[in-house]
């Protein structure tokens, strides 16, 4: 019974895709929702255009049954009719439990559907979502609720969920304390104002390869904050135009910290650590955790008896600036010195063997006259 | 030319400042070793140290293991100058005096112009001084400046940033200044010389032949043996 009934849907999906076909040679492919989708959604929408539709789970959770029409005639899926998702809705009123919409049935590796060939799939796997997913939490987020459902738009689309712009949002229902936290940053005022090169969460996390902060793999683990932060603050294209130096990442990397992060000590403060992540400010803001104001604070974290000293002096010294001022002075001065020794120390040897040389020549001279 | 009572050797240096030299060789390598691969941590071979010297934590204690151990024997030399008597005695023979530096430019014109005039040293030549006082002023700047970088929690609350900044840079640098004297002109000195190669055996000895004696340090051994070395200083 079971597999005659599925039989049946494939039957009908095939039948199905081969009218779409026809229908879409007709007329352009892109535009319009094909006439046979529509017809199938007027069927469903029925009830599903309905914005009050609820059902209340076993759980008691409420979830809504609406359908909103116009999302859907936008969205990347107008092509598709509804039971291509919703494969277990064969018969009205529905039978048995909803399940929701399992979107690898077209959406794997190798399939026919772009994108064919991505490594998201398998990315996804193995990201900290994938991993909850698989362990049956039920708060694990599956692609709907990231790209949308009805609404799924590509992430170019600016009323997509994924959208540069929104994504921090989509993020937000389910980690709204990261989110407000996030909102307060200079990041996201800048992502407010239509800046495209601030980053989003994704942009630190990773999309589908996001892990925990605690995986040695994750781009915001400790040791690889450094990097994560200067694929931007390193780049001059980047930052350059907000008047952003780059050479804090050379500094940082020049500094005990730095070189204790490179090896892998998570101890040594990374740029978060004094920075902070989600709420990070400028230096100006008073809010700020590196305004000079809070300064005994921050490093306090780490350093005992930390006082208000800290604020007497530069954070990021390049002893190659003159910025640096005795720091550079002292620097340059080592430098010269070490020049200066290292040629009087060559010149040294080599007009003392030069001596020594002279001298051995002179006495066997002497002994071949005797 | 040799009384029958003036040995073959006799003692340069005494088996407490061997002792003394071989604990400083042994920390001031390992502390070269361990400070460099942290100032010159970019490339492979700091990364092959760090790796034999245990990865970042342990490299940082092994530093310091050996600080201490640096420490210990200044402050035993310190002792062994000032209160010993043979000690005491070469500290007064290493005294910069004027003639040091006469012999500085005498030594350098002689270099120079390729004469083959010879320059009486006493048991320390000029150049031994400059070292000596060399590391005795690193010493100074490194255990200062280190032990500010070690308790930095103190330092940092006692200290404004510039002063902890400005101790890295001299910690740094100092080494390195340090590390390229020690292994360029004093391996020079005692490994590469022609006269010594390939090694002056007298730090594990103690012993110099007077035959060396008279030749190197003429004025020491005219201390010693009588007016023999200053007739034949003058005939020269």
């Amino acid at each position: 019974m079971r597999i005659s009934q599925i039989r049946r849907i494939y039957q009908f999906f095939a039948i199905l895709f081969f009218l779409i076909f026809l229908n879409g040679a007709g007329q352009s492919q892109s535009k319009a929702v094909p006439q046979l989708v529509k017809l199938q959604w007027k069927k469903c929408l029925i009830c599903h255009a309905k914005p009050g539709l609820k059902k209340v789970t076993s759980e008691g959770e409420v979830i809504s049954l609406f359908v909103n029409q116009k999302e859907l005639a936008h969205s990347i899926h107008k092509n598709v009719p509804c039971q291509q998702c919703h494969m277990d809705i064969v018969t009205i009123p529905h039978k048995g439990a909803i399940k929701r919409v399992d979107c690898s049935r077209c959406h794997y590796a190798g399939s026919p559907i772009e994108p064919k060939n991505t490594k998201r799939y398998a990315q996804l796997q193995n990201s900290v979502h994938g991993i909850a997913l698989a362990k049956g939490n039920p708060n694990a987020p599956r692609c709907q609720d990231c790209h949308g459902g009805h609404d799924v738009y590509p992430p170019s689309d600016s009323s997509s969920h994924i959208n540069k712009f929104r994504v921090a949002k989509t993020c937000g229902k389910c980690h709204p304390k990261e989110y407000n936290n996030f909102e307060k940053s200079i990041h996201a005022k800048a992502l407010n104002k239509h800046k495209s090169e601030a980053p989003t969460c994704i942009n630190c996390h990773g999309g589908h390869t996001i892990e925990s902060p605690k995986q040695k793999t994750s781009s915001v683990y400790a040791s690889r904050i450094p990097d994560t932060c200067s694929k931007c603050h390193g780049s001059i294209k980047v930052v350059g135009p907000f008047g952003i130096p780059t050479q804090q990442v050379t500094t940082y990397k020049n500094s005990f910290h730095g070189i204790a992060t490179q090896f892998g000590e998570i101890r040594a403060a990374n740029c978060a650590s004094c920075h902070g992540y989600h709420s990070i400010l400028p230096a100006s803001n008073p809010n700020s955790r590196i305004n000079k104001k809070n300064l005994p604070k921050t490093c306090g974290k780490c350093h005992k008896n930390i006082n208000r000293n800290v604020e007497l002096g530069k954070v990021h010294v390049n002893p190659r600036q003159k910025s640096a001022g005795i720091i550079f002075y002292v620097s340059s001065f080592f430098k010269y010195l070490t020049i200066t020794v290292l040629v009087a120390l060559m010149l040294h040897i080599i007009l003392d063997v030069n001596h020594k040389l002279r001298e051995k020549r002179a006495g066997k001279k002497k002994e071949t006259e005797k | 030319m040799d009384s029958p009572e003036q040995p073959k050797e006799i003692q340069r240096m005494s088996l407490s400042l061997r002792i003394q030299h071989i604990v400083l060789l042994t920390s001031m390598i390992i502390l070269s070793l361990t400070g460099l691969a942290l100032k010159f941590h970019d490339n492979w071979f700091a990364h092959f140290v760090m790796q034999i010297e245990g990865g970042f934590e342990a490299r940082g204690i092994i530093h310091r293991i050996f600080a201490v151990i640096l420490i210990l024997v200044g402050i035993y030399h310190s002792f062994y100058v000032l209160f010993s008597d043979e000690g005491h005695r070469d500290l007064m023979k290493l005294v910069p005096k004027l003639k040091d530096l006469k012999d500085f430019f005498r030594y350098w014109r002689r270099n120079i112009t390729g004469s083959r005039e010879k320059i009486p040293f006493g048991k320390y030549s000029f150049i031994n001084k400059i070292q000596y006082w060399g590391v005795v002023l690193g010493y100074f700047i490194m255990v200062t400046t280190g032990a500010l970088l070690w308790f930095k929690s103190i330092s940092m609350a006692i200290l404004p940033k510039w002063v902890i900044d400005l101790t890295i840079v001299f910690h740094g640098w100092e080494g390195l200044i340090i590390f390229i004297v020690l292994f360029l002109w004093h391996l020079y000195n005692v490994h590469l010389n022609p006269d010594y190669f390939p090694m002056n055996n007298v730090w594990l000895t103690g012993k110099i032949s007077v035959k060396e004696l008279k030749e190197k340090y003429p004025l020491e051994y005219a201390e010693l043996f009588g007016s023999d070395a200053e007739v034949k200083k003058n005939e020269d």
